[in-house]
C-alpha cells in the first residue's frame, strides 16, 4: 500500500458503499418506514376503528371475550389497545402437551364492544418491519446477510469521515444546480449533519444481533451452550404448571392496577395468562415497551390468576443489559412521541438518501470519463440498472403494495402473500423496465409512475375506504398526506431528471475544467 | 422540544455567520475578528442552552434522544435553507430567538 492512509480509506468507502449499497438502500427505506409500522398496518386495515376507549374496559372485555372462546387454551395473550395501535388483540395458544406447542389463534376485537373484527388479512407495516433485517429470506440467511450489510455500512461511515477533508470547514455547505458537485455536498451534507444516527442505527443493529454475530464469549462461558445463556439473560416467568385442577380465573383489572402503580403509573403492554381455567393460572403483566428509552426485555409482574395475589416483580435490568437495552430502544425508537418519531424518519429518509447519493456519484463520476464517446462499458450500464432498480424501482414498489392491500378482494385466498408478491413483482418488473430503457429515460418514467402512484393514494383510500369509516381519523389522513408530500417529491425529482441542471455546451470553460478536475481529485 | 429546537436552530445560524464564507455570503460583508469570536460564542451557548432546555423538560435520557434529534434536524434544516433563502434563513433564526421565551413560559 504505497498511497497514503486517506486514499486507502476512500478506496474504502467508494467500494464498500458499492457492492452493498443497493441492499443498504433498501434495508434503510424499509426500516425507516417500520418507524411508523403501526399507522401503516392501521392504514392497511381500515376496518379497525380508532377509538379512545379505556384499558380497564377493553381488559374486562378481552377476558369475556377468551373466557367463552379459548376456555380449554394453554395461555392466552392479550394486547391492550394503545394511541398507535387501535386494535385490542386476543390471541391464544391450544393445550400444551408435553413436548409439542399448540397452535396460535389470533383476533381482533374492538376495543369498545368486545366484538370480533372482520379485518382484511395484511401483513401491514410489519412487512417493513420484517423486511429491514430478514430481506424475505429463509430464517437465519437473511438475517445474516443484514447483519453483514450493517457491518459494511458501519466500515463506510467510519471510511467515509476520514475520507472526508473538511467536515468542519464545509459543515455547512450545499451547494445545488452544479451537476456532480451538488451530489457530492449533499451526499457530505447528510452524511456529517445527521452522523449521530446513522453511527447509533448502525452500530445498535449490531448490537441487537450480538449473540449471533458475535458469539464467542457465550460459546466460551457457557460451554457451547447457547440457550443457556438465554435462559440465564431472560429468565421466562417460571410459573407453576397447570395442576390438572379447574380453578376460576378472578377478573384482571385490579391486578392491572396494582402493576402500574408498581411501575409508578407506567402503561401496560402486554397480558399473557397461563393455564387460565386451571388452579394454578398465572398473570404475567408486561410493561409497555415506549415507557422509557432503556428496552428492558423482562419488565413483568406476575399474579396468582386464582386469588390475585403479587407472586413476583421482575428485578432491575444489570448495568449490560441496561447498556444493550438503550442500543435496542434507540433503534426502534418505541418510546418516541409524535414529534420524535417524525424527527426520526427524516433522520431515517436522510440516511436512505446518503446512500443513494453515493451510488449516484459513484456512477455520474465513471460515467464522465465515457461522455465523449457516448458507449458506456457494460460494468457501469449494470451499476445504473441496478441504482434505478434499487432506488426509484424500490419506491414504485412500496407504492405498488398499498395499492394492493386495497385493490386486492377481500376474499382472494392468502390474501396477504399476494400483497407482498405484488411489492416483489412490481420490483422486478422495474428491474427488467431499467435493463430495457435508456438510463435517465427509466428514471424519469419510474420517478413519474412512483410519484403518480404515491399523490393518488389518498383518493384510493377515499374510493376503497369501507363505507361509514372516513371518519376524524387523524392517523389515516396522517398517512394519506405523507403520501401526496411523497407523491410531489417524487414529481420534483421526476422533473429534475428530466431536465438536469448541468447540461453545459461543451467544450467546458477553462474554470469549469478546472473545477471539474478538482472534483474529480476530490470526489476519489 | 419546541424550545431545544428553536435555540438549537438559532445557535447552528450563529455559528454558520462566525465562519467568514457564510458571513460574506449571507450579509454581504466580511466579519471583523471580534464579531466572529463572539457569534462563535454565542453560537455554542445556544447549543449549550438548548441541551439544558431538553433535559430540563425531559430528563436525561429521553432529553438527550430529543436533544440529539432537534441538533440534526435543526442543522439539516439550516443547510437546506442557505441556498435556497438565505433570508429566510436568518429571519427564522431572529423570529426563533424572539419566540424561545414564550417557549420557555409554556415549558416550565
Amino acid at each position: 500500500m504505497k498511497e497514503g492512509f486517506r486514499q486507502s480509506m476512500a478506496w474504502l468507502h467508494t467500494w464498500s458503499g458499492l457492492v452493498l449499497g443497493w441492499l443498504l438502500f433498501a434495508i434503510f427505506l424499509t426500516g425507516t418506514l417500520a418507524y411508523f409500522k403501526a399507522e401503516i398496518s392501521h392504514w392497511m386495515q381500515p376496518e379497525v376503528p380508532a377509538r379512545a376507549v379505556s384499558t380497564d374496559s377493553s381488559l374486562a372485555l378481552a377476558q369475556g371475550y377468551l373466557q367463552q372462546h379459548a376456555s380449554g387454551a394453554g395461555r392466552w395473550f392479550i394486547n391492550l389497545p394503545d394511541a398507535r395501535e387501535p386494535a385490542l388483540s386476543v390471541m391464544w395458544q391450544g393445550p400444551v402437551k408435553p413436548g409439542e406447542r399448540g397452535a396460535f389463534m389470533e383476533k381482533l376485537l374492538d376495543p369498545a364492544t368486545g366484538s370480533e373484527i372482520q379485518a382484511r388479512e395484511t401483513r401491514g407495516g410489519e412487512f417493513f418491519y420484517r423486511f429491514h433485517f430478514q430481506l424475505q429470506m429463509p430464517h437465519p440467511w437473511g438475517r445474516w446477510l443484514a447483519t453483514g450489510a450493517a457491518m459494511v455500512m458501519f466500515v463506510a461511515l467510519i471510511s467515509g469521515i476520514i475520507t472526508h477533508k473538511k467536515i468542519f470547514k464545509d459543515f455547512f455547505t450545499f451547494r445545488p444546480h452544479k451537476g456532480q458537485r451538488s451530489w457530492l455536498d449533499g451526499h457530505n451534507a447528510l452524511g456529517v449533519l445527521v452522523l449521530p444516527f446513522h453511527l447509533m442505527i448502525t452500530y445498535s443493529s449490531l448490537v441487537i444481533f450480538m449473540s449471533m454475530v458475535m458469539p464467542a464469549s457465550i460459546l466460551t462461558a457457557y460451554n457451547g451452550d447457547t440457550r443457556a445463556f438465554f435462559n440465564e439473560a431472560f429468565p421466562g416467568t417460571n410459573n407453576a404448571p397447570a395442576a390438572g385442577k379447574p380453578g376460576v380465573l378472578m377478573p384482571m383489572g385490579p391486578m392491572v392496577e396494582q402493576a402500574r402503580q408498581q411501575w409508578s403509573g407506567g402503561r401496560i403492554g402486554r397480558i399473557a395468562v397461563n393455564n387460565p381455567g386451571d388452579e394454578n393460572a398465572s398473570v404475567n403483566v408486561f410493561r409497555h415497551s415506549g415507557d422509557r428509552v432503556v428496552h428492558d426485555f423482562g419488565s413483568v409482574i406476575s399474579f396468582n390468576g386464582v386469588t390475585g395475589q403479587l407472586l413476583r416483580v421482575s428485578p432491575e435490568q444489570s448495568l449490560p443489559a441496561a447498556i444493550a437495552g438503550s442500543f435496542y430502544g434507540l433503534h426502534m425508537g418505541v418510546f418516541a412521541g409524535p414529534v420524535l418519531r417524525w424527527l426520526y424518519f427524516i433522520c431515517g429518509l436522510a440516511g436512505t438518501a446518503m446512500i443513494g447519493t453515493g451510488l449516484v456519484i459513484w456512477l455520474g463520476k465513471r460515467q464522465l470519463k465515457h461522455a465523449k464517446s457516448g458507449v458506456m462499458p457494460f460494468e457501469l450500464r449494470l451499476v445504473e440498472v441496478l441504482n434505478i432498480a434499487s432506488m426509484s424501482g424500490l419506491v414504485v414498489a412500496v407504492a405498488a403494495f398499498f395499492w394492493a392491500n386495497r385493490l386486492l378482494p377481500v376474499s382472494v385466498a392468502e390474501r396477504a402473500d399476494w400483497e407482498v408478491n405484488s411489492f416483489f413483482m412490481v420490483w422486478a418488473l422495474s428491474l427488467l423496465h431499467a435493463a430495457v430503457r435508456r438510463g435517465r429515460r427509466a428514471w424519469v418514467e419510474q420517478l413519474g409512475l412512483a410519484a403518480l402512484l404515491f399523490a393518488a393514494v389518498p383518493l384510493l383510500d377515499l374510493l376503497t375506504s369501507p363505507a361509514g369509516l372516513v371518519t376524524s381519523d387523524w392517523m389515516l389522513a396522517g398517512f394519506d398526506l405523507t403520501c401526496l408530500g411523497s407523491g410531489v417529491f417524487l414529481a420534483w425529482a421526476a422533473w429534475k431528471m428530466q431536465h438536469p441542471s448541468h447540461t453545459r455546451p461543451s467544450p467546458q470553460p477553462r474554470a469549469e475544467r478546472l473545477r471539474s478536475l478538482a472534483l474529480k481529485n476530490e470526489v476519489n | 422540544m419546541l424550545l431545544a429546537m428553536l435555540l438549537c436552530y438559532a445557535g447552528f445560524v450563529a455559528l454558520c455567520l462566525s465562519m467568514d464564507r457564510h458571513h460574506s455570503d449571507l450579509l454581504g460583508r466580511k466579519a471583523s475578528a471580534g464579531r466572529r469570536q463572539s457569534l462563535r460564542l454565542g453560537g455554542w451557548s445556544l447549543l449549550g442552552l438548548s441541551l439544558w432546555a431538553a433535559v430540563a423538560a425531559a430528563g436525561w435520557g429521553l432529553g438527550l434522544v430529543q436533544w440529539c434529534a432537534v441538533l440534526m434536524l435543526s442543522a439539516l434544516l439550516l443547510v437546506l435553507l442557505l441556498p435556497y433563502g438565505p433570508r429566510l434563513a436568518l429571519w427564522l433564526a431572529a423570529l426563533g430567538l424572539l419566540a424561545s421565551p414564550l417557549a420557555a413560559v409554556a415549558q416550565f
